[in-house]
């Protein structure tokens, strides 16, 4: 019933103190078919590229969800809006973050309208790195293990930010471009090339840094079995200015793509 | 129990209408109606903000003490955040939220005479899919709601109210109106239902349309303005790229509007 003793603080969470939700008996999709002798193995690999650019940031991934050597799914949305400003991308257990997405958007939502203000940005920062904390349990037991990319359009200062987690929360911010997945290793080397070669994204314009990330993308891959080309679907691609979120369109993808 | 008799309880009831209805006859009427881009509530403030965002297609207003609106507000969102987590947003419904969960709180509430009750009469709007699935909830203080489609409008008298609405139905009986027009019928109306609001204070209210005349009330919107009251409107937009659909309306935007009262 109505909590018309208590005055809000803005904390979601706290509305289901009362009366956990019991993730238990939420049904699930069974990642793997279960035949005898299978091990269930949840959705990993990927590759999730986020970089700054003139005028922002860019966001992109790959669309290849797989269960071990299995394809799941080739049309995973895994760059996802949290709010008007902020996009993150996720690599690990699917079913894992978008339901952390989920929550994190409803999080950020209640507390603006209940509190008749946005929450901070080290706020929200704060609330991601302890959804990621409190996953840890499961993340060491190898199922449900989830780290994302965060990108945000700062308005404060006019600057885009991108920060990396790891399994345990760790937050780190990063200048130039910020990678997560099991494609993201192999392409290092070739983001430090790109940067040795043809400066900082930070300085490309919008179609430049698109073409750079696409191609580092596509060379990852090349590379990792468990990260979608773009032969049959397009990659996922989106940008943060000060006007917000946008796609980019799919013309704007395949000329990138140089198609 | 004070209520021995039924006539107790009569008379305890009517007292407990008296009480509220004279804390809410004082309140800024506030007017809600559909536009050809989605939904529009406006009212005029001195300095409390009245319109607020519920959920993702549902906004909220009222009159009352604003301690007892405060308390329905954050109720309200409790209860929609809860369920478009726990199922979905597709499930947040005005009809659920306010049908289901407000109005027995709040029914529960004024019929305990020892209970403070909730002084408070709101407007719930909601945005659906089409123009033809928008819905407009009116809840009392005593739990009682209603619906109404195309506008619907709060004031501290039925009186007032009864005005507000009838000025509305002759704006909108064109069609769905554009969002300057809907400003400026809704504008126009609460200037109406605020004029009469004020002169029913006086002894000699004659409860005529006398003075409704498009210069009294344009003269009387002109005079609170000048006073230094605001004009807040929200909307809630069908088809927009942004990530939220409600925000309130930006001084520039309200300019067209009030320009014709300076």
């Amino acid at each position: 019933m109505l909590r018309f003793d208590t005055p809000g603080a803005g904390g979601f969470a706290d509305l289901f103190a009362e009366k956990p939700i019991n993730y238990d008996r939420l049904p699930m999709p069974t990642p793997y078919p279960n035949v005898p002798g299978t091990r269930v193995v949840d959705t990993h690999g990927t590759t999730v590229i986020a970089v700054k650019y003139k005028d922002g940031l860019i966001n992109v991934a790959d669309r290849r969800a797989t269960a071990g050597y299995a394809v799941m799914y080739d049309q995973a949305e895994k760059v996802l809006a949290l709010d008007e400003f902020t996009l993150i991308s996720i690599s690990g257990s699917f079913a894992k973050s978008v339901e952390v997405v989920r929550y994190l958007r409803h999080a950020f939502k209640y507390f603006e309208r209940s509190q008749l203000q946005p929450m901070s940005q080290d706020g929200k920062l704060m609330e991601l790195q302890r959804v990621i904390a409190n996953n840890v349990p499961a993340a060491l037991q190898g199922i449900g293990a989830f780290i994302p990319v965060l990108s945000t359009y700062d308005r404060e200062t006019n600057q885009g930010r991108i920060y990396f987690y790891d399994v345990l929360g760790g937050q780190f911010e990063t200048a130039e471009y910020g990678a997560a997945g099991s494609g993201s290793a192999p392409i290092k080397g070739a983001f430090e090339y790109i940067l040795k070669t043809k400066g900082p994204f930070r300085e490309m314009d919008r179609e430049t840094a698109l073409r750079e990330t696409l191609t580092l993308l596509d060379i990852a891959a090349d590379l990792d079995t468990a990260t979608g080309g773009s032969a049959k679907f397009l990659p996922a691609a989106k940008y943060i200015t000060a006007d917000g979120i946008r796609d980019f369109s799919e013309a704007e993808i395949k000329a990138a793509l140089g198609r | 129990m004070p209520s021995n008799s039924p006539y107790d309880w009569n008379e305890s009831i009517q007292q407990r209408n008296e009480y509220i209805e004279d804390r809410l006859k004082d309140g800024s009427p506030v007017v809600a109606l559909t536009y050809d881009g989605g939904l529009l509530l406006l009212s005029a403030r001195q300095t409390q903000r009245k319109i607020y965002e519920i959920y993702d297609k549902l906004m909220f207003s009222a009159i009352g003490n604003q301690s007892d609106v405060e308390q329905i507000r954050v109720a309200a969102i409790d209860v929609a955040h809860a369920e478009g987590f726990q199922r979905s947003p597709d499930d947040v419904s005005v009809q659920r939220l306010v049908s289901f969960r407000l109005s027995p709180a709040i029914k529960k509430i004024y019929s305990d005479p020892f209970a403070q009750p909730v002084v408070l009469k709101g407007i719930f709007a909601e945005m659906g899919k089409t123009p033809d699935r928008d819905r407009l909830m009116l809840l009392s203080y005593d739990g009682e709601f209603s619906t109404t489609p195309d506008h619907a409008v709060v004031a501290g008298t039925a009186y007032a109210e009864d005005r507000m609405r009838e000025h509305l139905k002759s704006e909108t009986e064109a069609g769905t109106p554009t969002l300057e027009a809907g400003l400026r019928a809704a504008l126009y109306a609460w200037g109406v239902g605020m004029k009469h609001l004020e002169s029913e204070d006086r002894a000699d209210a004659d409860y005529s349309t006398d003075g409704e005349g498009p210069k009294d009330v344009t003269a009387f919107i002109k005079e609170h303005l000048g006073k230094g009251w605001i004009v807040e409107a929200g909307v809630l937009e069908r088809d927009t790229t942004r990530e939220s659909r409600f925000r309130l309306l930006s001084d520039s935007e309200l300019t067209q509007t009030t320009s014709r009262y300076l």
